[in-house]
């Protein structure tokens, strides 16, 4: 069992240092970003000051989205999705109750607020 | 000879099952109830790896607690800690899934995605609580394994791991809130933890006894006699307590819970417990005298719970000779026994002349005693010398390396596995 600890613990972290370099690694075609509208690049310090709201950004796989105008229609609690204006939201949108995913059609509706992309 | 296993070994085989029966129940219906739809596969293996690792932490928790019922419902407090073990070794393996499934699937969506779904600092303290679990699994579990660690020590890394399981299911509770199943764990796990840091490791349910009467019946090794305080233990022969000596007028004991096997209980419920200086709290207890107070919990085990009608073989290395003695100062053998009784030399072997008298005394009871020195015995002529020797039960008590060198020789001469019998008493 101690044999299978170190095993597991070792291929782990390698596997961790493999994805946190892969921008090193990767071919240069996919270090390129994902295709945007427009060359607009936020951090999360910029949008975490859009926090409430009625001023409400998320980071969510790479792309910073502009959902304040959206807010009053999502179908939830409005406490459970304002937690997460101006925070990296990508976790909260893949795993919303019970670990499902939200469906393709919200996929698509978010894609309309989107603003920019999002740099960690 | 009778080729069924006895009621009693059917019921033993039965609740070996218990401990996996009762992880597999907890993982499965967490995972069904969490199951995903419409999801990547990668996804899904996160969600499943995850949920199916926290539920397995779980069932670790529940097998940790030392509780004398809830041992016996499992088949023994041994077999608890086995499974306590597997079981948290398994979580971690899934709890290590996890995070890496969600990882390649944000890769399948678009590869700089998965260092960004794992980098702590594109995240909040959600997921914070994740890593930090993991991060305590982890250091719990690589001082778990060096074993070479002083015991305080070792055991003080392995509270990680309960403060491991802790952050995992905040980690979880954060991101999901207050979901039915979500609960139930949280207090499955309140109630294990609550139970053996309470209970057990403050004592909060032992039972205490003052030692009256302390003894060398060896070199390096003490027998202490204890009296019941209040309500006295139902100790049988072959039966271990966990014991935490105080402090007497001269004396300071370490207070630590160690497992010691019972040589001696009398009608008044008085047990006699034989100590052999083997670490540094087993060292110091050496110099323990009367009046100490001792808290102690249990009975644990079921070694020579069930000899059956068969003919017996006792094979007793060192101090592995405490049940054995424990059994012939209860009660005359009910069938032919033969003990053979291993050790380095006379001056290190307990009770010698109390085994021979009872040699002499009882017709059914013969003793074989061998002084090896530093080598292993000679297995071959010890057994040569025990008649009928495949048709008994064998009962082994002693340190592991004797105990697998005794187990091949015996299995070379034709005894079968189920015949053998013994208990390891080796809990970290």
């Amino acid at each position: 069992m101690r044999q299978l600890f170190i095993a597991a613990t070792a291929a782990f972290w390698l596997l961790l240092l493999g994805f946190a370099s892969s921008d090193r690694w990767l071919p240069a075609v996919l270090e390129a970003p994902l295709p945007v509208a427009d060359s607009q690049v936020h951090a999360l310090s910029e949008v975490a000051r859009h926090h409430t709201a009625d001023d409400c950004w998320m980071a969510i796989n790479g792309q910073v989205y502009d959902l304040s105008s959206y807010l009053p229609e999502h179908p939830s609690e409005p406490e459970v999705i304002v937690a997460w204006c101006g925070r990296e939201a990508s976790e909260a949108y893949r795993s919303k109750m019970k670990g499902r995913a939200h469906s393709a059609r919200a996929d698509r509706l978010l894609a309309a607020y989107r603003i920019a992309t999002f740099k960690p | 000879m009778n080729l069924w296993p006895s009621a009693a070994a059917r019921a033993a085989s039965a609740r070996c099952l218990v401990a996996p029966m009762l992880a597999l129940s907890i993982a499965l219906a967490s995972v069904y109830w969490a199951f995903p739809e419409d999801l990547t596969a990668w996804r899904s293996t996160g969600i499943v790896a995850g949920w199916a690792g926290t539920a397995l932490l779980v069932a670790s928790l529940v097998l940790m607690v030392r509780e004398t019922r809830l041992a016996r419902l499992v088949g023994g407090l041994e077999l608890s800690y086995r499974w306590h073990h597997r079981c948290g070794m398994l979580a971690y393996l899934l709890l290590l899934c996890h995070p890496l499934a969600l990882a390649l699937d944000a890769w399948a969506e678009a590869p700089p995605l998965a260092w960004q779904t794992l980098d702590p600092r594109a995240q909040s303290w959600p997921l914070w609580l994740g890593w930090a679990g993991l991060l305590l699994l982890m250091l719990g579990l690589a001082a778990t394994f060096a074993v070479h660690l002083p015991y305080r020590r070792w055991r003080g890394f392995h509270f990680l791991l309960g403060g491991g399981v802790l952050l995992g299911l905040a980690h979880v509770y954060v991101l999901l809130g207050s979901e039915p199943l979500l609960l139930a764990l949280l207090l499955i796990a309140a109630l294990a933890l609550g139970w053996r840091v309470l209970a057990s490791d403050l004592g909060l349910a032992a039972h205490p006894y003052r030692v009256t009467q302390v003894e060398k019946p060896a070199a390096g090794m003490i027998e202490a006699s204890l009296a019941p305080c209040a309500a006295a233990l139902a100790v049988s022969p072959g039966q271990f307590v966990l014991a935490a000596f105080g402090d007497g007028i001269s004396y300071h004991g370490c207070g630590e819970y160690h497992p010691f096997t019972v040589s001696g209980i009398d009608r008044q419920g008085r047990l006699r417990v034989c100590i052999k200086a083997l670490g540094p709290c087993s060292q110091r207890l050496q110099e323990v005298e009367a009046g100490v107070l001792v808290h102690l919990e249990g009975p644990f085990g079921r070694f020579l719970d069930d000899p059956g009608s068969a003919a017996q073989l006792w094979i007793a290395g060192g101090i592995g000779i405490t049940p054995f003695i424990a059994k012939l100062r209860a009660q005359a053998c009910s069938q032919p026994t033969t003990l053979i009784y291993l050790y380095r030399d006379a001056v290190g072997a307990a009770f010698l002349e109390e085994l021979a008298a009872a040699a002499r005394d009882d017709p059914l009871f013969e003793l074989l005693s061998d002084a090896s020195g530093e080598s292993l015995p000679d297995f071959e002529r010890l057994l040569q010398q025990v008649s009928r020797l495949g048709e008994r039960e064998v009962h082994l008590c002693g340190p592991q390396p004797l105990l697998a060198a005794i187990s091949a020789a015996l299995r070379q001469r034709g005894v079968g596995a189920a015949a053998i019998h013994f208990e390891s008493f080796d809990f970290r």
